[in-house]
């Protein structure tokens, strides 16, 4: 329990730490805050609609420290403002809407690289030094390299565009009403196949890799070499004593990646017009809708931490020694 | 000096040298290679490739190729500056953190922590946004200062790791001061785990540049590979067909990417000999063909040896 608790205080303060940025920048900015944050979009709001984001942003008359505790409390009443942009909608509905395209989207390009890249790992390392990972385990290496924005360019340019093969942009056709049916379930997923397939490539390697090398560590153990000895089929000993034995931190890792790729597959969404919180961001970006970017900060790190403190739990189950006050 | 060699004698190594040298040359000696300013316009707006524009010009009628080779310039030093800055911080961090332990450990590592759970691709966002358009000298900084700590992490259990052996233990009962044992003994062990955090650095660095140029969140009149981008973008050059735009840049990053990738796939086996698959694997494959050969003949002549008095 110790452990758990300890995790959960970490979390709160690296969240704060997060929210300090956020309240610290627009102080930083010259000129009054508000104003500059409005830019010339604030004539369409009336003085009581401005004074509210004041109240929200902690603009309030007081020292640094009360205007503190007025920003921290309506970021925990889950009030991240009003976008400028498309106004008068608030920050949260808008994130809230484009939130489940982006959690879909990574989760499966995540979760497919997990399987796949698993996969290939225990092979590469079962075969190691062999034309399959001299080949397979550089090229992972590489395709980690190549930024998400390079291979979603490409695949656009090349599928989407060129050969029309695949829609190049939006989740779904526009003249399909969202609705619980085979032709709007396949076009979606016809609209998935290329920023999906984006995700998967680059993540790949990110499983691949350790893994392969988890499984040529572990092949050196006396009880892989016993269960060779007993006679058991080579797929016996590679899966059942190998891999489930080296896809132990891969598990915990995958946690950790669904965190982190939900903040970097934004570009993904970009390129292919995916409504998102790339998209989303992307545009309050172009419109400096400054309320909207600070909120998606919140939203990011908060899902960051969601994800990490899964990977905390799953690993509290995976090593039995965290549960009896072992440090992490 | 040996970091060098090693690298040199691993053939992955030296190809992605070689690919990595060939971006730096090129965008060095620019004006070597390009007649044209990268800035001006050249020529009429969205030709295809030709013998007079080799990568055809942009949407304003400016030649590709020599936006490329001088936007290498740009996104390569911040690359590298980046990189650079992030080492640095990494190795202040971790070293002090796994030299010093106790409360100091404690609070660096907490910051290292902190660092990592924040996602970094947002909050470079809400800092470039503030910042509006960012100079690449402002986008390395902030790339910098935001990326350290998974270096730091390494480099940390790195040098806890070495400070439990005999020489550093030698060096404290000699009475020599604390930077003299971390510069001297401690730092030069640390040498391939820097080398491969640095390259590392570098590969996410330029990404990230290009990232958020390509986000619109870089300063528009620059010229870098992200920029590039970003133009190629505003001006529908995908759908225009204009792929020579499109490809360019593209796969200047890539290249980069898989050379520095390639350099480190070597690190890393220098580093820890059990994930080598090559020459050393092949070697310890023919020792071990050779042993079973002298085995197998010790046993015949033993069984001939054994035979002959019966």
């Amino acid at each position: 329990m110790g452990f758990i608790l300890r995790r959960l205080f970490f979390y709160l303060a690296a969240f704060m730490v997060a929210v300090v940025i956020n309240f610290m920048l627009p102080r930083l900015m010259p000129g009054d805050p508000v104003t500059a944050m409005l830019g010339g979009r604030g004539a369409m709001m009336t003085y009581d609609q401005i004074e509210a984001l004041r109240q929200t942003f902690g603009f309030v008359d007081g020292p640094l420290i009360q205007q503190f505790f007025s920003y921290v409390s309506s970021v925990f009443q889950g009030d991240l403002g009003t976008s400028v942009q498309s106004f008068p909608e608030t920050v949260s509905t808008i994130l809230g809407r484009a939130f489940g395209w982006t959690l879909f989207l990574t989760g499966a390009g995540t979760l497919l690289a997990f399987i796949v890249g698993s996969l290939l790992g225990i092979l590469a390392a079962w075969n190691r030094g062999g034309w399959f990972d001299s080949i397979v385990s550089p090229l992972s290496l590489i395709l980690q390299a190549t930024p998400q924005l390079v291979f979603g360019l490409l695949f656009m340019f090349v599928f989407g565009v060129t050969l029309q093969w695949l829609p190049s942009g939006y989740a779904f056709s526009p003249e399909l009403t969202p609705e619980f049916s085979w032709l709007f379930i396949s076009d979606v997923a016809a609209h998935a196949i290329l920023p999906v397939f984006t995700v998967f490539i680059v993540q790949l390697g990110g499983f691949l890799i350790p893994m392969r090398n988890n499984m040529i560590n572990l092949l050196n153990e006396d009880y892989i070499t016993m269960g060779k000895a007993k006679g058991l089929s080579q797929l016996r000993v590679m899966l059942n004593y190998g891999a489930r034995n080296a896809v132990l931190p891969s598990v915990t890792s995958l946690s950790m990646a669904l965190g982190m790729v939900i903040g970097g597959a934004m570009v993904v969404e970009v390129i292919f017009n995916y409504p998102g919180l790339g998209t989303v961001l992307y545009n309050a970006i172009l419109a400096r809708d400054y309320q909207l970017i600070q909120g998606q900060l919140l939203v990011m790190t908060l899902f960051m931490l969601f994800f990490n403190f899964m990977a905390d739990i799953l690993y509290l189950f995976l090593d039995p020694r965290l549960k009896h006050g072992g440090s992490a | 000096m040996n970091f060098l060699k090693l690298l040199l004698g691993n053939r992955k190594a030296s190809i992605g040298l070689v690919i990595v040298l060939f971006f730096v040359v090129l965008s060095v000696a620019a004006p070597l290679f390009s007649d044209y300013s990268p800035t001006k316009r050249v020529s009429r707006p969205h030709q295809s490739p030709s013998a007079e524009h080799i990568m055809g010009t942009t949407r304003m009628g400016r030649d590709v190729f020599a936006q490329l080779a001088y936007g290498g310039r740009t996104s390569l030093a911040v690359g590298f500056g980046a990189g650079a800055l992030v080492i640095v911080l990494a190795i202040g961090f971790g070293i002090t953190a796994g030299y010093f332990g106790g409360v100091v450990d404690e609070v660096l590592s907490s910051m290292m922590n902190i660092m990592l759970v924040i996602p970094q691709l947002p909050l470079l966002m809400v800092l470039a946004a503030f910042i509006g358009e960012a100079s690449p000298l402002v986008i390395a900084i902030i790339i910098g200062c935001t990326s350290w700590a998974w270096s730091a992490r390494v480099i940390r259990a790195q040098t806890m790791a070495i400070r439990e052996k005999e020489f550093v233990s030698a060096a404290q009962v000699l009475g020599e001061p604390a930077w003299r044992i971390i510069l001297v003994e401690i730092l030069p062990n640390l040498i391939s785990i820097i080398g491969a955090a640095f390259i590392g650095a570098v590969i996410y660095s330029i990404m990230l540049e290009a990232t958020l140029e390509f986000l619109g969140l870089g300063d528009p009149t620059a010229v870098t590979w992200g920029i590039m981008l970003y133009n190629m973008s505003n001006t529908s050059a995908i759908l225009i067909g204009a792929w020579w735009e499109v490809i360019a840049p593209c796969i200047a990053i890539a290249m980069v990417g898989a050379g520095l990738a390639l350099m480190n796939f070597a690190v890393d086996e220098i580093a820890n000999p059990a994930l080598r698959s090559h020459t050393g694997l092949k070697r310890w494959k023919l020792k071990q063909a050779q042993r079973k050969k002298i085995l197998e003949a010790g046993k015949q002549s033993l069984a001939k040896q054994q035979q002959v008095p019966l």
